[in-house]
């Protein structure tokens, strides 16, 4: 995509949201716009991952990810920098649009020297890494996996945001809704509230610095904090890029073996 | 200029003299001690090694080499410098060459054997390591072709590498043998062209399915064993048969909702199979068939089952094996407190044997850096090597550092 283009398209997608009413938008309208939200076709990132618990007690994780749509559908690699006891461990995932299909996925155990194929289903409600954040929520969740519901409108920290609750249509997930407040300029939202089974506050994401780069909005920090057992994570993406270069080769098991 | 910015400025350059660095060297201490929990409550296994790794990249080419320095207070043959990999690799677009001491790892099963025959496995500890650190690195060339659905590779080990077995005297896990017996097993053939082993794989990787389909001519690694006589030192020698023979496979994993599907089949042409009578060896052709199915059942439950099944064709009474025989293992695991502490519980059985070894383990990290492990192995069964080492039924302790 032309970078020029699509700035200017980011840009004109974004105040025609804020000019359309929210009587004439649904719940499910705005999470659409937020999965429409331009992106590039291809993108990479740092991540750098520190996982707090209640003592304070930190450990780290630094992951480098490369992603790309195609069609519809979305592929991802990602390769463990650091600790050192899963540097060189990679994860190949094909997350498909098709509410019905569940994603391919693959791992590589650098020390048993194999690709592992993996449940694309089940490890979604896992969490990555240790971390406070599932493979669903680093991952890209199918809009109508969930029942979505416009609740109100109100600021946070002075912003404009949409509030949307989201209800699983499963009984299987690890959250029994969540409440998302959607930054109307940015189409990102600003926290995320996650609820466990018995309707309690279990998690809560808090997004805290957005950044554009090359004309895309991109998170690049936020914290997910479990409030029932005080372990927190947060996530900082560095090193953010947009259509970068890159070809099918770079989303297959024989790169995940290859490494970085 | 304060000292804190100095100090700032100086971590910065040396991060990033780091980060552009071509060499990365990584390992770890791990130190790992195990006693039995009967009678006279010996220790089994007690060791301590220093793994060191460096990696130098230049362009599309990297240079590999692990060491492995052991000090083993029970083996002391064991005790040294090892080299562990160490290997030349170049890629490109279409081509990936590895030459050199490399672990070459086939198939989908788990730490059972059907179509991944290339590296050997030591058991001079038994199963005391992890299962990668007892696959043993053979010294080879690997070209593979690197495609977006599709891998093909072709493999060539021009002396092939044997298992290790428990044969030291002092060795704990030495199985029992004949009095005044003594052992007669090759590390490997002689260094001839004509006894390398070689062969090739082809994987596939689709939507929802990943197969392969691979042949190699190799020997059997696990010695078959032939009892003779030694004049000279008026004794029993038992030697360690090891013949060619040649594999056709495939192997296939395949998800299903939570579930992956895991299979591999292979026939050995010409398998070298010992007599009971432990005075000679035939060479048969034999069916390996493995299933397996893994069960990731969310909340970080993991549960992992598989069954093995060999069939020896034109099959002799004379043979020790039995026509049809099986084994099965299962693990299960749990992890807590935010993936810091892992739960396992790993089964075998010997299902012609009715003999079993189950060992329960917790793993915990301690930091980014220090791992804890503690477990117990339990051997048990009416005969087979598993219900002889029933006096070896163990507890045992694992610290590990990484650097």
């Amino acid at each position: 995509m032309n970078m020029k283009f699509a700035k200017t398209a980011a840009t004109i997608i974004v105040a025609l949201s804020a000019m359309v009413s929210a009587e004439t938008l649904t719940g499910r309208d705005i999470v659409q716009k937020v999965h429409d939200r331009p992106d590039g076709d291809t993108r990479s990132s740092e991540l750098s991952m520190t996982l707090i618990n209640k003592s304070g007690a930190k450990r780290e994780r630094k992951i480098t990810s490369f992603a790309m749509d195609v069609g519809k559908d979305t592929k991802q690699i990602m390769f463990f920098r650091y600790p050192n006891d899963v540097k060189g461990t990679g994860f190949l995932t094909v997350d498909y649009d098709d509410i019905n299909k569940d994603d391919d996925k693959w791992l590589y155990l650098p020390a048993m020297k194999k690709t592992r194929r993996i449940s694309g289903k089940s490890s979604k409600t896992d969490y990555f890494m240790g971390s406070d954040f599932t493979y669903d929520d680093v991952g890209q969740r199918n809009i109508d996996e969930d029942t979505h519901k416009l609740l109100r409108e109100e600021k946070v920290d002075g912003i404009d945001c949409w509030v949307v609750e989201s209800v699983p249509k499963k009984g299987d997930e690890i959250f029994s809704k969540k409440i998302s407040w959607i930054r109307k300029d940015c189409l990102i939202a600003a926290k995320v509230e996650y609820y466990d089974k018995l309707g309690k506050l279990h998690r809560s994401l808090k997004v805290e610095n957005v950044v554009q780069v090359d004309g895309f909005w991109s998170i690049a920090k936020m914290s997910m904090e479990n409030v029932q057992t005080n372990h927190k994570t947060l996530l900082e993406f560095g090193d953010i890029k947009f259509n970068i270069p890159l070809d099918a080769k770079t989303f297959t098991v024989p790169r995940l073996e290859r490494g970085l | 200029m304060t000292k804190q910015s100095l100090a700032a400025l100086l971590l910065a350059a040396t991060t990033a003299v780091a980060q552009e660095s071509p060499f990365q060297f990584n390992g770890f201490v791990d130190t790992y001690h195990a006693v039995q929990t009967k009678h006279p409550h010996d220790f089994t296994t007690s060791r301590t090694r220093l793994r060191a790794e460096l990696r130098v990249d230049y362009e599309n080419a990297y240079l590999f080499t692990s060491l492995n320095g052991v000090h083993n207070s029970i083996l002391e043959d064991r005790t040294g410098v090892q080299l562990q990999e160490a290997y030349f690799n170049y890629q490109n677009d279409f081509l990936e060459i590895r030459a050199g001491r490399q672990i070459v790892v086939w198939g989908v099963a788990d730490g059972l054997r059907v179509t991944d025959l290339i590296s050997p496995v030591d058991y001079t500890e038994f199963m005391s390591s992890d299962y990668d650190d007892m696959r043993m690195a053979v010294d080879g060339f690997r070209i593979k072709y690197p495609g977006e659905r599709v891998n093909a590779e072709i493999v060539y080990v021009p002396v092939p590498r044997y298992f290790q077995m428990p044969m030291q005297e002092e060795n704990p896990w030495r199985p029992e043998l004949p009095e005044k017996a003594s052992i007669d097993f090759p590390d490997g053939p002689d260094a001839k062209f004509k006894n390398g082993d070689f062969g090739t794989r082809v994987s596939f990787f689709l939507s929802n399915l990943d197969f392969s389909i691979s042949a190699l001519h190799t020997h059997n690694q696990s010695p078959v064993t032939v009892a003779g006589y030694d004049p000279v030192k008026d004794s029993i020698v038992i030697h360690g048969i090891h013949k060619t023979m040649t594999m056709i496979g495939g192997d296939m994993s395949m998800p299903l909702g939570e579930f992956v599907l895991r299979a591999e089949i292979a026939e050995y042409f010409g398998e070298a199979l010992g007599y009971a009578s432990n005075l000679d060896y035939a060479r048969k052709n034999t069916f390996n068939a493995l299933g397996g199915i893994d069960w990731y059942a969310g909340d970080n439950w993991t549960f992992m089952v598989q069954y093995l099944h060999k069939y020896i064709a034109d099959y002799s009474h004379n043979l020790a094996a039995e026509k049809n025989s099986s084994e099965m293992t299962f693990r299960i695991s749990k992890e807590l407190l935010n993936n810091t502490l892992k739960l396992s519980l790993y089964g075998m059985f010997d299902i012609d044997n009715l003999a079993y070894y189950a060992r329960v383990s917790g793993d915990y990290s301690v930091t980014d850096q220090v791992m804890l492990s503690l477990g117990y192995d339990h051997f048990g069964g009416k005969r087979g090597q598993l219900a002889g080492y029933d006096k070896n039924r163990e507890i045992w302790a694992k610290a590990k550092y990484y650097f």
